[in-house]
């Protein structure tokens, strides 16, 4: 995202005035966020006009649903990200979506995004890029697999012809390396 | 603590930040969670990271999409009448509110008005209906005057032509007296032979009151004959002083019989009340 002078929010605040109902949070979350989700659906969804609907659904979705959120289970980020991811996998695997879509390849996900949408980089993780993208393939790619193409860890296992446990070993592995650059 | 860490390194904290785990998992995460502080703040890291690693693959929708999500949310939203409920301040506050109060005052003196109209109109219309009812009995007692005295009019013409009568010696005055079932009975009968004109006058008569099913007849006797010379009736206020019968020119004899309503052809003897001879 670039750096810009929109709302930005505290977490707490964010959260009390989600659940007051004020659109300030609406405001802030999409300032703040409506990247990072259309990121995520993105990569899942590729058509862009499904995408974009898709993220209009997320934040309607956390409009309506900001009372089961619940602060001690985790980050709001979160929960709004796993909010997109389901229902672009919803979507992704509903019958006319599945239909109009047989002959992209599920596969090639993100780089074909990467490829065909414009992505903005935070300048202030530039270089970051080439740090991510130097993280062990083999690592990188179960975790993409379950972030941003929507297979599940058991999926990703069956399809990568690979045992649950390295699987799971190979998405913290991921997680660990992004921790060491992010921190 | 060495559980704590143990259970860190499974990975599981990591699938339950993707949203990997089913409901019983998660709830078992959040209970260690809730138990071990430093699981709790290895989620908030590895919830960090992966925050930063879907900013870091962000992707700017398109200008537009952020205003279709807020006129889908703002009709449900808190902030929305606060927001709308935001005064507008007048541009000559002073002008408008002094306008407003002279505009009360003038709208209280208007109802006043209207008050005291409907009281004014309340008691005129009492004071309308007392002068109607004055009205009414006024016309009632012009009515009355007017029939007094068209009646004195009347009478007093009746009363000129009689005292005429008395004094013109063309006139032949015939006393009628009392018979034997009416002593007491007498009348007056002004008879003007060359004229042949025959009146009744009621001022000077004195004869029992007739029933509605009676009449008094006067008869002229001539030549021995009764001729009729019509019918009156007796009142104690009569309405003619004067009356005018039929006309006779040939009599030497006036007399009043008592017949049924309307008169007879012949008259009844024995109810004969009074009779006058012509004393020339």
């Amino acid at each position: 995202m670039a750096p810009n002078k929109k709302i930005s929010l505290t977490e707490e605040d964010l959260v009390r005035a989600l659940k007051g109902k004020e659109t300030i949070a609406i405001q802030a979350l999409y300032d703040m966020y409506s990247g990072a989700l259309l990121g995520v659906i993105s990569r899942i969804i590729q058509q862009p006009e499904v995408a974009e609907d898709l993220l209009q659904e997320t934040f309607i979705k956390i409009w309506n649903s900001a009372d089961s959120y619940d602060s001690t289970k985790g980050r709001l980020f979160t929960w709004m990200i796993n909010l997109a991811r389901n229902l672009s996998i919803d979507k992704l695997r509903s019958k006319d979506f599945r239909n109009s879509n047989k002959n992209q390849d599920i596969e090639n996900n993100v780089d074909f995004i990467d490829s065909q949408r414009k992505i903005t980089f935070n300048a202030d993780t530039l270089g970051l890029r080439d740090m991510v993208t130097a993280l062990k393939p083999e690592f990188n790619d179960v975790l993409n697999m379950v972030y941003f193409k929507g297979y599940t860890h058991v999926e990703a296992a069956e399809e990568l012809n690979l045992p649950l446990g390295t699987v799971k070993t190979r998405i913290r592995m991921a997680i660990m390396e992004l921790r060491k650059h992010f921190n | 603590m060495e559980e704590a860490k143990a259970y860190i390194e499974t990975g599981i904290l990591e699938l339950y930040v993707l949203g990997q785990l089913n409901v019983t998992e998660q709830k078992e995460v959040e209970e260690m969670a809730a138990n071990y502080p430093i699981i709790r703040e290895e989620i908030n890291a590895i919830e960090i990271a992966m925050e930063q690693y879907a900013v870091f693959h962000a992707i700017k929708p398109t200008s537009g999409l952020e205003n279709k999500i807020f006129d889908k949310i703002a009709p449900l939203s808190a902030t929305k009448s606060k927001e709308n409920s935001s005064a507008t301040v007048p541009l000559y506050s002073d002008h408008s509110a002094s306008t407003i109060r002279s505009l009360r005052f003038a709208l209280v003196a208007c109802i006043g008005l209207l008050i005291l109209s409907f009281v004014a109109l309340y008691a005129m219309n009492d004071k309308l209906v007392v002068a109607n009812e004055q009205i009414v009995s006024l016309t009632n007692d012009k009515q009355k005057f007017a029939s007094t005295v068209s009646y004195m009019k009347v009478a007093n013409k009746d009363l000129q032509e009689i005292a005429a009568i008395t004094g013109d010696p063309t006139w032949t005055v015939v006393q009628l007296g009392g018979t034997n079932i009416a002593p007491k009975a007498k009348m007056k009968v002004y008879w003007h032979k060359s004229g042949h004109h025959v009146m009744v006058d009621n001022t000077r008569m004195s004869l029992p009151e007739n029933d509605s099913k009676h009449q008094y007849q006067l008869w002229a006797i001539v030549k021995g004959k009764p001729v009729d010379l019509g019918v009156f009736d007796a009142e104690s206020q009569p309405a003619k002083l004067l009356l005018a019968m039929k006309e006779v020119g040939d009599a030497q004899a006036f007399a009043v019989t008592l017949e049924k309503r309307g008169g007879s052809a012949v008259p009844t003897m024995e109810k004969m009340v009074v009779q006058g001879a012509i004393s020339i």
